[in-house]
């Protein structure tokens, strides 16, 4: 069966609804004589406001609405694809309810978060189209655990062959087997990198230690070598791993603390406004 | 030789605690965690080849040697294995036990302390996510949130509802001002901190009193006492004039405000002398002319012709015109053109009214006595000339040379001072008469006939002894159209017959007043056209003009005139 993303769910409906409304909107502030210049002042403007407002307000209950698993209002699948179109379409409604002016002020304020948002928001949903898929492609039939499981093993079996390699060799099995670490930082999360890797360095301080066995020692050094090898590739396939789920997640502590913000700023910009009639 | 080697667990650890046992059969057992030891101690802590167990009249281990090529560990120890004595090697314990039967010895090796054991690295793995990390994404929201709300909402409101930090909401710069959509107009600017100023009570409109708290002389289209200003009851001064929009005024201009109740004007307000209009190009009456008449102002349609004054001048700017020039008393052809006469004022706009001395009298001379060509009379008030006239026959008949005095009485003598003796009473009276009878005959001359009566309406008044004259006063100069804002300097790329041809006018009584087609030539409509000027209605006209008829200010006047 073929995967349908979020963005073509329903046959792109909630496209569909986004571009109307966008047009719509576009094809009134157009059409409308603004008796001194277009802004939120005039009637067009208080209407364009009055979507925005409850659009922006719709498009945060996503965040409730996503976590209610006994919900019936509309697949989440469906919300997500709306929230995503009409989010978009906020973008025409609010930037045609500012008639264009920009200023600095809270009321610029609240609009350029909403801008941050919804770019936030389309960064977020460019992840979602990109890396489930790199994901499958690194981890295969695998997943994280087993891969974690894998570099355990890995790591006994290379303990126990090193007992009959010379000293230098075996602290360097140590510490790859001791030092290896997986995530711990945001950074290395985030970049799935570890330059300073105990097995990557074990790696690199390997080979002109081993040049000098001989016989039994040169054969048992080779496996041991290659299990490093292994257990590296399987590393770099695991911090891969945290890397995509990170991305999945860290786009979203944008996000979301934006969209707070949106909320409170907005609430500031229409009180401000109709305070200051 | 033969050993026994019995591998024990760490004491208490059940699992392990079962020992198994190893036949060994060799000349020596090596010690060591090479995988090729013998006696086999797998764990880091024991070097690669430990020593070795060799069979001297019972066993003994040695250690430090065995063939190594090592020459730090060249030093050798060795130790005769008892019972009861026992060898640390790493977490082993290695000691001599009774050696069974069949047997050259045997050794217990135990395992004293844990193996050196590293966590898996998949419990060791934590933090896998950021979430696990512990970076808070619900405490970036509250603070984000949190921030916006104190600099948004909080601080600024200090003020407008009287909260204790209203200073630092006034003053800062995180303070009300972030509230400001835009900046005000140059004018408005010095109170643009004072925002109680216009906006006096939360969540209420600006109301227009505060407006007219200094705006007091703005024009009303419609006077706020007349019944008619109803017609306005939804509008209020921040309908047209916006704020917070840049530092340039900024009002609404389009004609649709206007077009509203002039599109069909007499409907809305039957006693309305003006006419339904809609658009410059399309639909705008003819203009319509104030002409003064006596003391009060007709206003009559130029489409209602022939449009005359009563200029009470005579005056046809035909031959003032004349392309060969007109004929001056000493610069022969003197050739005319329009700012000849009509000099623009100092505002450009406009033109300062004709002038007599400096327009026409280097032509048009106030000579009265031919012989004396530098005497004129002044020119205004009749009486001032009559005087001018008597006081030089006056002279003369007193101070007159011969020749003079015959040129001027037409009689033989000389002026009654320059006669030898004392004039008789009958003398005085001669010359007095001479001289009266001269000036009445030259002053009759210059009003009747001569000089006067080629501009002006000239009648005269018998009063008994003295005879007056009585010059029409003229009018000319006058706001022929005062409801619509004309600036002649913008205009100064047009000749000036392109709107008023007077060049076959005989008579100063023609109007020569554009009409709207003159206008429409290069003004459109408020709908853009090609080659047009866009024209809305505030071009021209002025919705808080005072001179607008329903404004207070003349509303008495109008409602007479009507």
């Amino acid at each position: 069966m073929r995967h349908y993303s979020i963005l073509e769910y329903a046959n792109f409906r909630w496209l569909k609804y986004g571009l109307l409304l966008a047009t719509i909107v576009s094809i009134a502030y157009l059409w409308h004589r603004p008796p001194v210049k277009p802004y939120g002042g005039t009637w067009l403007g208080y209407t364009l406001g009055t979507i925005g407002a409850i659009l922006i307000l719709w498009l945060l209950w996503y965040g409730v609405r996503k976590r209610r698993y006994r919900s019936n209002a509309g697949t989440v699948q469906g919300w997500l694809s709306a929230h995503v179109y009409l989010g978009t379409a906020l973008v025409v409604v609010a930037t045609l309810h500012a008639g264009f002016e920009v200023g600095w002020n809270i009321h610029t304020l609240a609009y350029v978060l909403m801008l941050l948002v919804v770019a936030s928001g389309f960064y977020g949903v460019f992840l979602y189209l990109r890396v489930p898929e790199a994901m499958t492609v690194n981890l295969g039939e695998e997943t994280l655990e087993s891969v974690l499981l894998r570099i355990g093993d890995l790591d006994r079996e290379m303990r126990e062959k090193a007992m009959s390699l010379p000293d230098s060799l075996v602290v360097l099995v140590e510490r790859s087997v001791a030092g290896t670490r997986l995530g711990g930082s945001a950074w290395r999360l985030v970049s799935g990198k570890d330059p300073r890797c105990a097995t990557a360095a074990a790696l690199r301080e390997w080979q002109p230690i081993a040049r000098r066995l001989t016989d039994e020692a040169a054969k048992l050094d080779k496996e041991v070598y290659e299990q490093m090898l292994r257990k590296n590739e399987l590393l770099a396939r695991a911090r891969r791993h945290l890397r995509h789920k990170a991305l999945l997640d860290l786009w979203l502590y944008v996000h979301v603390p934006l969209a707070i913000a949106l909320l409170v700023a907005l609430a500031a910009h229409v009180v401000s406004v109709f305070l200051y009639w | 030789m033969r050993i026994l080697i019995e591998f024990r667990g760490v004491p208490g650890s059940g699992a392990r605690a079962a020992a198994t046992r190893r036949t060994v059969n060799a000349d020596w057992i090596r010690v060591g965690r090479n995988a090729a030891c013998e006696l086999h101690l797998p764990d880091p802590r024991v070097p690669l080849a430990q020593g070795m167990i060799v069979n001297r009249d019972g066993l003994v281990y040695i250690e430090g040697e065995s063939g190594s090529k090592d020459i730090t560990r060249k030093t050798v120890h060795s130790v005769r294995m008892k019972p009861g004595v026992p060898i640390d090697i790493g977490p082993y314990r290695m000691r001599a036990i009774a050696a069974p039967e069949g047997y050259d010895g045997a050794i217990a090796v135990e395992q004293v302390r844990p193996l050196e054991a590293t966590a898996d690295i998949a419990t060791r793995s934590t933090g896998l996510t950021l979430a696990a990390l512990g970076i808070p994404k619900r405490g970036a929201a509250w603070a984000l949130g949190l921030a916006v709300l104190v600099f948004a909402l909080l601080i600024p409101a200090g003020r407008v509802f009287h909260l204790p930090w209203s200073k630092v909401a006034a003053q800062s710069a995180v303070g009300d001002r972030v509230w400001d959509p835009g900046p005000l107009i140059l004018a408005h600017q010095p109170i643009e901190q004072k925002c109680a100023a216009c906006h006096e009570r939360p969540f209420r409109h600006v109301r227009d009193a505060a407006c007219l708290e200094c705006h007091r002389s703005a024009g009303h289209h419609v006077a706020p006492q007349l019944h008619r200003a109803a017609l306005f009851g939804d509008s209020r001064c921040a309908s047209c004039h916006r704020e917070h929009k840049g530092i340039k005024p900024v009002f609404r201009d389009d004609d649709r405000f206007c077009v509203e109740c002039h599109r069909d004007l007499r409907a809305r307000v039957p006693e309305a002398t003006a006419e339904n209009v809609s658009d410059f190009a399309k639909a705008h009456p003819a203009f319509r002319v104030s002409i003064p008449d006596g003391a009060a102002i007709r206003r009559v349609r130029e489409d209602r012709t022939p449009l005359t004054r009563k200029s009470a001048l005579i005056y046809p700017h035909k031959p003032h015109l004349d392309p060969k020039g007109v004929r001056s008393p000493d610069e022969g052809r003197v050739k005319l053109d329009c700012c000849s006469c009509h000099h623009p004022d100092a505002s450009g706009r406009s033109f300062e009214p004709i002038s007599m001395a400096r327009d026409c009298q280097r032509c048009h001379r106030l000579q009265f006595e031919p012989a004396v060509t530098t005497r004129e009379v002044p020119h205004g008030k009749t009486a001032d000339a009559v005087t001018v006239i008597a006081e030089f026959y006056g002279n003369l008949a007193l101070n007159g040379t011969r020749d003079s005095f015959q040129k001027a009485f037409g009689v033989p003598g000389e002026g009654l001072l320059r006669r030898v003796g004392d004039p008789g009473d009958e003398d005085r009276r001669a010359a007095l008469r001479l001289a009266s009878v001269k000036a009445t005959r030259v002053a009759r001359d210059l009003f009747a006939v001569r000089v006067c009566k080629t501009c002006h309406t000239v009648t005269q008044v018998d009063k008994g002894e003295t005879l007056e004259w009585r010059v029409e006063p003229v009018r000319t100069g006058n706001r022929w159209m005062p409801h619509a804002r004309f600036d002649h300097r913008a205009h100064a790329a047009s000749r000036c017959t392109d709107c008023h041809d007077v060049r076959e006018s005989k008579s100063a009584n023609d109007l020569a007043m554009p009409t709207i087609e003159d206008c429409r030539k290069c003004h459109g409509g408020s709908t853009p056209a090609a080659k047009k000027v866009t024209s809305n209605c505030l071009l021209c006209h002025g919705f808080h003009d005072p001179k607008l008829p329903w404004n207070g200010a003349t509303v008495g006047r109008v409602a007479v005139a009507r």
